[in-house]
């Protein structure tokens, strides 16, 4: 080994205009401080076992390798390594130390004002921010992991922290316990594919002040808050999972002030409430599912020009709610599990509207404790007599073309036309054998 | 105790109606599972079967038994035992009858079609409202000399429990909106065994939603080892009170 | 001298305002077999009932054997020597007629060979013993009452209208196992209209009227006093001599 680094260094000097490898192992000499100086622009050097040596600084175009086991620790001075050279790699690299404070943020791994860093495969064990680029430019940060531990999240900062960049890609990463997992403010033209964020205090994802972004095929789950979009044009956000983000003010998928948005092929599953919309403009919401959330939707009035088709909702203790009674938006060709109407003509859409907006909703919106009557007879009688007779929900607030059965999912069987009618929702048939059977009940009281 | 248990139970392992409620709620469950995509939504409707229509029966059943066997229960007060134990044993022997009919058409389906926490608590909740309209309606036939009164009392009490009680305490929640009465609210609906077992139910299945602003009341309220253990209590005196009452006048009724 | 059996002493029973029994003083003694009559709600039913600890009474007190029989909480054991033959038989209906028997043997804890079971096979209940309960006719469930009422070798047997809804034989084999308990020394209270089969049987007669004992006389005293064959024809005479003023001496 030591041979081999020693041929390195006289080829270094040999032939100072190839790009050359260097070894270092932790604690050697020279240590990686001198390394980072003298190595040449185009360089590789590869780092084995610990390097204790405090904050690093690149300030040219190098490329960092680590060896399995490779560590960096930044002995709380600063930030661990702080990278301010275009086109820098770091590559298997575990992080650790850097300096915790709340008055300027430092990061294992900093990127600050360069273009085409690529930090791909580390590890961030426990670190304060564990990846933050300021202003970088297409910067690529993949498959890394990023872990807090538990119980410590309010000590910690944002995982992959992004200020001012753009056309940066985030993918394959996976961050948990930290403040929010992956946190976007002011970048733009940028992709989040593949990751995962989970166990994070505030935001498995949060956006602020960020155009023309978006985030694909993501899982986050039992986040503070799934993901947070705010301030925001033109996101796009696709085939995401949006997993039992619990708690008192805990969103699937919270959306404030975003305008021309696209939300598709989500799965929101769990939640406390799956959307969040306050005050958003022209968002298409499209063929998403809500399942076993507490609210799927929750719409405030000042959302306008929004369109919601051809989503799923089914088993959610409220599929819609909106704190008005103006609708000035599109909710059409969804399927609801609550649907109670019928098919006649068999093309798939229900004949008479649907109104997702219970009775129950409007209750617990003006009451939220009213939710102690959750599913009680009492309710169930009160929005039947809602449903048939609205008087208290917005007229507007309906679906003229329901869905019979999810989209995606074709019928079982084609029924004959003549046992149509029979395919009632089956709730309400229960409703009513069981009526039935409570009025029946005296007379097998005096003939049992 | 026991033999009069024992006896009572052969009766009624045979009894019509005990057969007709185990096969009833079988078909019951059994089509909700079937007729439905979903396991959850089944489950839904499930809840609101159950939670309306076991204390009617286990209530009505319960008043309409006792009442019939009257008669054979003064033959057995002329024995040589204590009325205790004739009580004790019929009611015994009610109370295993229903929950045995209950975990066969009832239990059963949860168990083969949606394991988990939600169906065992939906069979727990269950069984303990069995026990509680059991007892109640224990109490009902005892001080009520007339079967058709008995039978309308019953009725009356099951709908102040189903129906009633909710909507008198939802009316006091909006009308009294302005003052800070709400964190009252939970515990009165408590105290409704109906109520309490529909709120524990939904700690599973609506989770997500109680777990919303107002849920963390409920969560703090039941979600706990302490909540849990003041749940029970509620049921289990639910269950001892009426039973008591029924033991007191019983032992000094005249048959 | 005649022993007693059963004493009650002042014995009543106040229903709200109404008393149905009242200061009823009367003894029953060791073989002998009583018959009680009145009008309807005269008190018969709620003195039986007294007596076999299914009412409390309101005052006064009973006396079995010597034992006086608390009234608000009577102990269970003296009910080892009562036979009960109810007016109505209602039994658990899905019991099989054997289960039913079984079940009553078990309750006073007494095996098959402490049992009397002649009367199963002669009131001709052993072909049905597989039958349920309310699957059988009220004359039938009658018998099962008389046999339960017999097989425990009662020495107080308490039988309210015995012979109402059996057939004419069934009734006379009931009435003469009555009067052969009564011949071992049985006391036997029987309630009843004015029938043949019981006059027969009867040692005295008790007269009850608005929750008052009018009188317990011997039948013969009656027959006696009013030159009667038939306790059909004395019962009136009777009532109208003891109502008339006393002849003073």
């Amino acid at each position: 080994m030591r041979t081999l680094l020693l041929l390195l260094v006289v080829l270094a000097i040999v032939a100072p205009a190839r790009a050359l490898t260097w070894m270092h192992r932790g604690g050697g000499d020279p240590t990686l401080k001198n390394l980072l100086l003298s190595a040449a622009p185009g360089d590789t050097i590869v780092i084995e076992g610990t390097v204790a040596e405090g904050a690093l600084v690149i300030e040219k175009r190098l490329t960092l390798w680590g060896r399995p086991g490779a560590v960096i620790d930044g002995l709380n001075e600063d930030d661990a390594l702080l990278v301010k050279a275009d086109s820098v790699e770091v590559r298997g690299l575990t992080f650790r130390n850097p300096r915790r404070s709340n008055l300027d943020d430092k990061a294992g791994l900093k990127v600050a004002n360069c273009t085409g860093a690529r930090i791909v495969g580390n590890h961030f064990d426990h670190c304060f921010f564990a990846i933050y680029l300021s202003g970088a430019k297409g910067a690529l940060v993949q498959g890394n992991t990023v872990q807090g531990r538990p119980g410590e999240e309010e000590s910690m900062a944002n995982g992959i922290h992004l200020w001012k960049c753009s056309a940066a890609r985030i993918l394959d990463n996976w961050v948990e316990y930290h403040r929010d997992g992956i946190y976007f403010e002011f970048v733009t033209g940028s992709t989040i594919e593949r990751n995962t964020t989970m166990h994070n205090l505030r935001y498995g994802l949060h956006f602020m002040f960020s155009n023309n972004d978006a985030y694909m095929d993501n899982h986050f789950e039992r986040n503070g808050a799934g993901v947070a979009v705010m301030f925001s044009k033109q996101i796009v956000m696709k085939r995401n999972h949006f997993l039992a983000n619990r708690g008192a003010s805990a969103y699937g998928l919270l959306l404030k002030e975003i305008n021309d948005g696209e939300i598709s092929d989500n799965e929101f599953v769990d939640n406390t409430t799956g959307i969040m919309v306050d005050g958003c403009n022209r968002l298409e919401v499209r063929s998403n599912t809500f399942r076993s959330n507490g609210w799927a939707l929750r719409l405030f009035a000042n959302a306008t020009g929004s369109s919601f088709r051809g989503n799923t909702f089914a088993g959610n203790t409220f599929d819609l709610s909106t704190n008005g009674s103006l609708m000035l938006n599109t909710v059409e060709g969804n399927y609801w599990d609550r649907y109670t109407g019928y098919d006649l003509d068999r093309d798939g859409t229900g004949d008479v509207p649907h109104r997702p907006l219970g009775f129950f909703t409007l209750l617990v919106e003006r009451q939220p404790y009213a939710m102690v009557f959750s599913r009680s007879l009492f309710v169930a009688l009160l929005d039947r007599a809602e449903r048939l007779l609205p008087s208290l929900t917005p007229e507007a607030m309906k679906d003229d073309r329901p869905r019979m059965r999810p989209p995606g999912t074709t019928a079982k069987v084609e029924k004959p036309a003549g046992t149509v009618m029979a395919r009632r929702s089956v709730p309400s048939s229960m409703l009513f054998a069981w009526l039935l059977l409570a009025c029946s009940m005296p007379y097998f009281a005096a003939h049992g | 105790m026991g033999k009069v248990f024992k006896y009572t139970l052969i009766d009624l392992a045979r009894n019509r109606f005990v057969l007709g409620y185990a096969l009833l709620m079988l078909a019951l469950s059994q089509g909700l599972f079937l007729l439905e995509d979903d396991p959850m939504k089944a489950m839904l409707s499930l809840v609101q079967v159950v939670l309306a229509l076991v204390p009617l029966i286990a209530l009505v059943f319960t008043v309409v038994y006792l009442y019939d066997i009257q008669e054979f229960t003064q033959l057995l007060a002329v024995q040589p035992i204590a009325r205790q134990s004739i009580l004790g044993g019929q009611l015994l022997a009610l109370a295993t009858a229903l929950l045995v009919a209950q975990g066969f058409g009832l239990g059963l389906p949860l168990l083969v079609h949606a394991p988990g926490p939600s169906a065992l608590m939906l069979s727990l909740s269950g069984s303990a409202l069995v026990l509680v309209f059991a007892a109640l309606g224990a109490l009902i036939a005892l001080r009520q000399r007339e079967k058709a009164r008995g039978v309308g009392m019953a009725l009356v009490l099951w709908l102040g429990f189903v129906l009633v009680y909710d909507a008198m305490l939802m009316w006091l929640m909006f009308t009294t909106s302005d003052y800070p009465v709400e964190p009252f609210v939970v515990p009165l609906a408590a105290l409704n065994p109906i109520d309490l077992a529909r709120i524990l139910v939904m700690l599973e299945i609506d989770l997500a939603a109680m777990m919303g602003y107002s849920g963390a009341v409920y969560k703090s309220f039941f979600g706990s080892a302490a909540g849990m253990a003041m749940a029970g209590a509620i049921l289990i005196s639910w269950v001892l009170m009426p039973t008591w009452g029924a033991f007191r006048v019983f032992r000094k009724k005249d048959l | 001298m005649a022993e007693p059996r059963v004493t009650c002493e002042g014995l009543g029973k106040r229903y709200g305002e109404l008393w149905a029994l009242r200061g009823a003083d009367l003894t029953f003694h060791k073989r002998e077999v009583v018959m009680l009559i009145g009008p309807n709600a005269s008190g018969k039913t709620t003195l039986i009932k007294c007596l076999l600890g299914l009412v409390h009474p309101t005052e006064g007190r009973i006396i079995v054997e010597d034992t006086v029989i608390d009234a608000r909480a009577p102990q269970p054991d003296y009910r080892n020597s009562i036979g009960y033959m109810p007016q109505i038989s209602q039994f658990p209906p899905s019991l099989t007629i054997a289960q039913l028997f079984a079940m009553m043997a078990d309750v006073r804890g007494l095996a098959p060979d402490q049992l009397d079971d002649r009367l199963i096979a002669e009131l001709g209940l052993d072909r049905q013993l597989d039958k349920r309960l309310s699957t059988l006719s009220g004359g039938t469930r009658q018998k099962v009452s008389a046999v339960l009422a017999f097989r425990t070798h009662p020495t107080i047997l308490v039988m309210d209208e015995p012979t109402a809804g059996l057939d004419p034989v069934s009734a006379a084999r009931v009435l003469k196992e009555a009067g052969a308990l009564r011949d071992g020394g049985g006391t036997v209270l029987i309630t009843s209209h004015l029938m043949e089969e019981v006059e027969a049987l009867a040692d005295r007669v008790a007269y009850l009227e608005d929750g008052a004992l009018r009188f317990l006389l011997p039948m013969n005293d009656i027959l006696e006093r009013t030159g009667a064959t038939r306790l059909a024809q004395g019962l009136p005479r009777l009532l109208e001599q003891m109502n008339e003023p006393r002849p003073t001496h």
